[in-house]
């Protein structure tokens, strides 16, 4: 149906106006004739009974066979038989309905015309059933009427075809004739009308369906490919990671230190039934400390138990617990097999020419409060935030702690910033264009566990905040922050941290002076890195290590304060298997790309990226071991997360 | 709900802001500045909104933005007004107090936050997009006298028009 709206108004208005009069007379006409197969004749009847009384010979009449009729004068037809006879208001009108009833006119050429005895101006009609004193005959007459409806009502067009048999000159009308006919009502036409426009409606609506859709499939696409491809990337570099940390283990078994076999052997080794009910019984033991001990934020950690130390961190026990081995290794030996096993990897080593006993003294000196702490120069924060005041007042702040700032406007971009560059801490906002800080935070999560990242919002209901722990967030900063809130934060997640720009720093300087071990970069990341990426509670366990340091003999201060301190680590081998280790050696292996020998520090750092496969081989002893860990790492960190929460701030609503 | 702030500004945090000046002068004051015009434009924004898309979900992250703000500057009453907006325009709540409620909370009348403008709460569930979109209405205008009332406070804090 090509029933455009334009058509279908202009169809009734205007046949309506110009042929009045006609619509009466065919309602005459038909008027006791609603059923087609019978229709009357009334006006072929009248016609002819004029016809046959010859009521106007000089008008109408028979031609001479009585095979057609003529009409002499179209002029007094028009003004006396029509007015008396029918309801024709003029003669075209006639003409049209004698057409309906399928009589045509006679053709004569232009000579024949001059030659007819009836005039020039005659008009001859025919119909085969309609001769002179033939009534019966008259039945088979009928207006051709049901055809004609079909067509109109299939294809208006059709009314601009010429209809078979019509004069010419009569087309025009007899379209008009047939519109009319057949017009709609207005009720009709308006149902129709508002129908057509429902549809548009619908069909508006629907292409904007579809469109939306498609381009929310597009955005999930490409997160999708996003974390795909992150995950590929992890996994080659773990894969690599294992591969050392194989290559290492034999080295070592070489040097007659006797590993466990299934350290290296059996990929899965988290899984060992021993180390996890060991894990279980110091995590009890974690618990029952706890409540001895005050768990609020103020992290007064002297004076305590090793018991205790040890237990706030039940994932980094079960890892060291997996590695009796070097644990149990008498000092001197592990010392010197280290020095040697480092020389064979051609890893820049601690200088060992302090005692361990320099980080004791220092884990003392650890200062008991989190405010008191001043938080180093230089650590490079990721703010995700699309309002510019908030970014103006935020950089501000962390400008005024040291910190270099990078903007990013919303989720997405966080994403690809993060997957190209590495940071020291993240602050991410939840309500933002494009994608929102909590799952943009998830996303980010498949391809980076360990850089911190904190929520800033001021949706701070209990159930907001599971969820941003949910997606892998370690914290939550209540909007709107204090310059102290904010510094709290800073100090909760990177006291222990060496910047990353001060990391490279420290290992190009190592790359340039392999012999002098001044540099400890590797271990610098150490604790600080595992801190962060575990939440808040983390930061427990590396100051009770510190602690811990003066009496365990594995338990040595790696907090990576300052690189000199470091130095002194007879132990490199035992520590480097203790969780945070092995975490922090993520970061390491990240960093190698960038770790050009020019020691020229760049911001831009690649973490995982197909060079840092490449570059792994010769990677610090602390990466190799990591090669284990990292498939272990998310899910404790995950129960961590939760076992953070009493550490949410929750500063004015 | 929770109760109107009875001070326009929360000196606390904006004397924060301010003693960052030290080393750059004029940055609370750019800051301020900066917001002012933020807020014309959300505002206008939310004008539009009403007239035109009638958008809820639109009219709460306009709420939410302009929440943020404010609140980071200390602009309290402007803050609070924006969470109503927020919590309206995702049907959280479904009530706005009188502009004389919220006019007699600044001078320290203890009038909890009446339903003036308000609905019965027992049905929400089922009340018509409209009336959210009257309370928001109502909303804006108040957070307009709030606006014009913080921008009064501030032109005196700074001895010059902002």
């Amino acid at each position: 149906m090509n029933l455009s709206n334009d058509t279908d108004i202009s169809r009734p208005s205007t046949s309506a106006s110009a042929n009045l009069g006609i619509v009466n007379n065919t309602n005459h006409n038909n008027g006791n004739n609603s059923n087609i197969k019978a229709p009357s004749n009334d006006f072929v009847r009248k016609l002819f009974g004029i016809l046959e009384r010859c009521e106007y010979p000089d008008i109408v009449r028979w031609t001479e066979k009585g095979e057609s009729f003529v009409v002499l004068d179209t002029g007094k037809f028009t003004t006396q038989i029509l007015p008396n006879h029918f309801k024709h208001s003029n003669f075209a009108s006639f003409v049209r309905q004698l057409n309906k009833y399928d009589f045509h006119k006679v053709k004569k050429s232009p000579e024949e015309r001059q030659h007819s005895q009836y005039g020039e101006l005659s008009w001859e009609f025919r119909h085969p059933y309609f001769t002179i004193h033939n009534e019966e005959a008259l039945d088979n007459i009928k207006r051709k009427t049901t055809v004609q409806k079909k067509i109109m009502l299939d294809d208006s067009t059709v009314l601009l075809k010429p209809n078979s048999g019509s004069q010419p000159g009569m087309e025009e009308n007899t379209g008009a004739n047939l519109i009319l006919g057949n017009a709609v009502t207005k009720d009709k036409f308006n149902l129709l009308k508002r129908r057509v426009d429902r549809l548009q409606k619908d069909l508006d609506s629907a292409k904007e369906e579809s469109y939306n859709a498609k381009l929310e499939f597009q955005k999930l696409n490409s997160k999708y490919n996003t974390v795909v491809e992150s995950l590929f990337t992890f996994k080659t570099v773990n894969d690599n990671l294992m591969h050392n940390f194989n290559t290492l283990c034999s080295v070592l078994n070489n040097r007659g230190i006797d590993l466990p076999p299934h350290i290296y052997e059996d990929p899965n080794l988290k899984q060992h039934p021993n180390t996890q009910q060991q894990a279980q019984a110091q995590a009890q033991a974690a618990a029952a400390a706890a409540t001895q001990t005050t768990t609020s934020t103020s992290h007064s950690t002297a004076g305590m138990s090793p018991l205790q130390n040890k237990a706030f961190d039940p994932l980094n026990n079960a890892v060291n617990a997996m590695v009796p081995g070097p644990v149990q290794l008498p000092a001197p030996l592990s010392t010197n097999s280290a020095a040697a096993a480092a020389a064979e990897l051609q890893l820049p080593m601690p200088n060992m020419s302090h005692g361990p006993t320099v980080t004791t003294d220092k884990g003392d000196k650890l200062p008991e409060t989190y405010d008191s702490f001043v938080l180093r120069e230089g650590f490079h924060v990721l703010l995700v935030e699309d309002d510019a005041v908030c970014i103006q007042l935020c950089s501000k702040f962390l400008r005024k702690y040291g910190c270099t700032v990078e903007v990013v406007t919303d989720g997405l971009a966080a994403i690809s910033t993060l997957e190209k560059f590495r940071y020291d801490l993240v602050l991410m906002d939840i309500v933002m264009p494009n994608l929102d800080g909590a799952t943009a935070t998830s996303i980010v999560r498949s391809f980076d566990i360990h850089t911190p990242i904190i929520a800033m919002t001021g949706n701070i209901e209990d159930q907001d905040l599971i969820t941003y722990l949910q997606h892998g967030m370690n914290d939550i900063l209540a909007k709107p922050f204090t310059k102290d809130d904010l510094h709290s934060m800073l100090i909760r997640y990177l006291r222990d941290r060496v910047p990353l720009i001060k990391q490279q720093e420290q290992r190009a300087h190592a790359a340039n002076n392999p012999h002098h071990h001044h540099s400890t970069a590797d271990n610098g990341t150490g604790t600080g890195t595992a801190g962060g990426s575990s939440g808040g509670g983390v930061n427990h366990r590396n100051n009770d290590g510190n602690n811990g340091n003066s009496i365990g003999p594995h338990s040595v201060d790696r907090n990576g304060y300052a690189s000199s301190e470091a130095d002194s680590q007879p132990e490199l081998l035992t520590r480097s298997h203790s969780h945070s280790q092995l975490q922090s050696s993520l970061d390491d292996t990240a960093n190698t790309t960038t770790t050009n020998p020019s020691g020229i520090p760049t911001q831009a750092m690649h973490p995982t990226s197909g060079q840092t496969q490449s570059s792994g081989r010769n990677a610090p002893l602390s990466t190799t071991a990591s090669g284990h860990s990292a498939s272990a790492v998310p899910d404790q960190e995950g129960k961590m997360l939760m076992d953070d929460e009493p550490l949410l701030k929750k500063q004015r609503v | 709900m929770s109760a109107i702030p009875k001070e326009i500004i929360n000196w606390n945090i904006l004397n924060e802001i301010v003693s960052m000046d030290e080393d750059d002068p004029e940055f609370s004051k750019g800051l301020i500045i900066q917001f002012m015009e933020q807020a014309q434009t959300t505002f206008d924004k939310m004008q539009n909104i009403l007239h035109t898309t009638r958008d809820l979900g639109e009219l709460d992250s306009l709420g939410h933005f302009l929440k943020g703000s404010s609140a980071a500057l200390g602009l309290q009453r402007i803050a609070w007004v924006c969470e109503r907006i927020q919590n309206l325009g995702r049907k959280h709540e479904s009530s706005f107090p009188s502009s004389e409620v919220v006019r007699a909370s600044l001078f320290g009348n203890d009038t909890e936050p009446s339903s003036a403008a308000s609905v019965e709460s027992g049905n929400v569930s089922q009340l018509d997009d409209s009336v959210y979109l009257q309370l928001i209405g109502e909303a804006l205008q108040e957070a307009r006298n709030e606006f014009q009332l913080a921008n009064l406070e501030l032109s005196k804090y700074y001895g010059s028009p902002l």
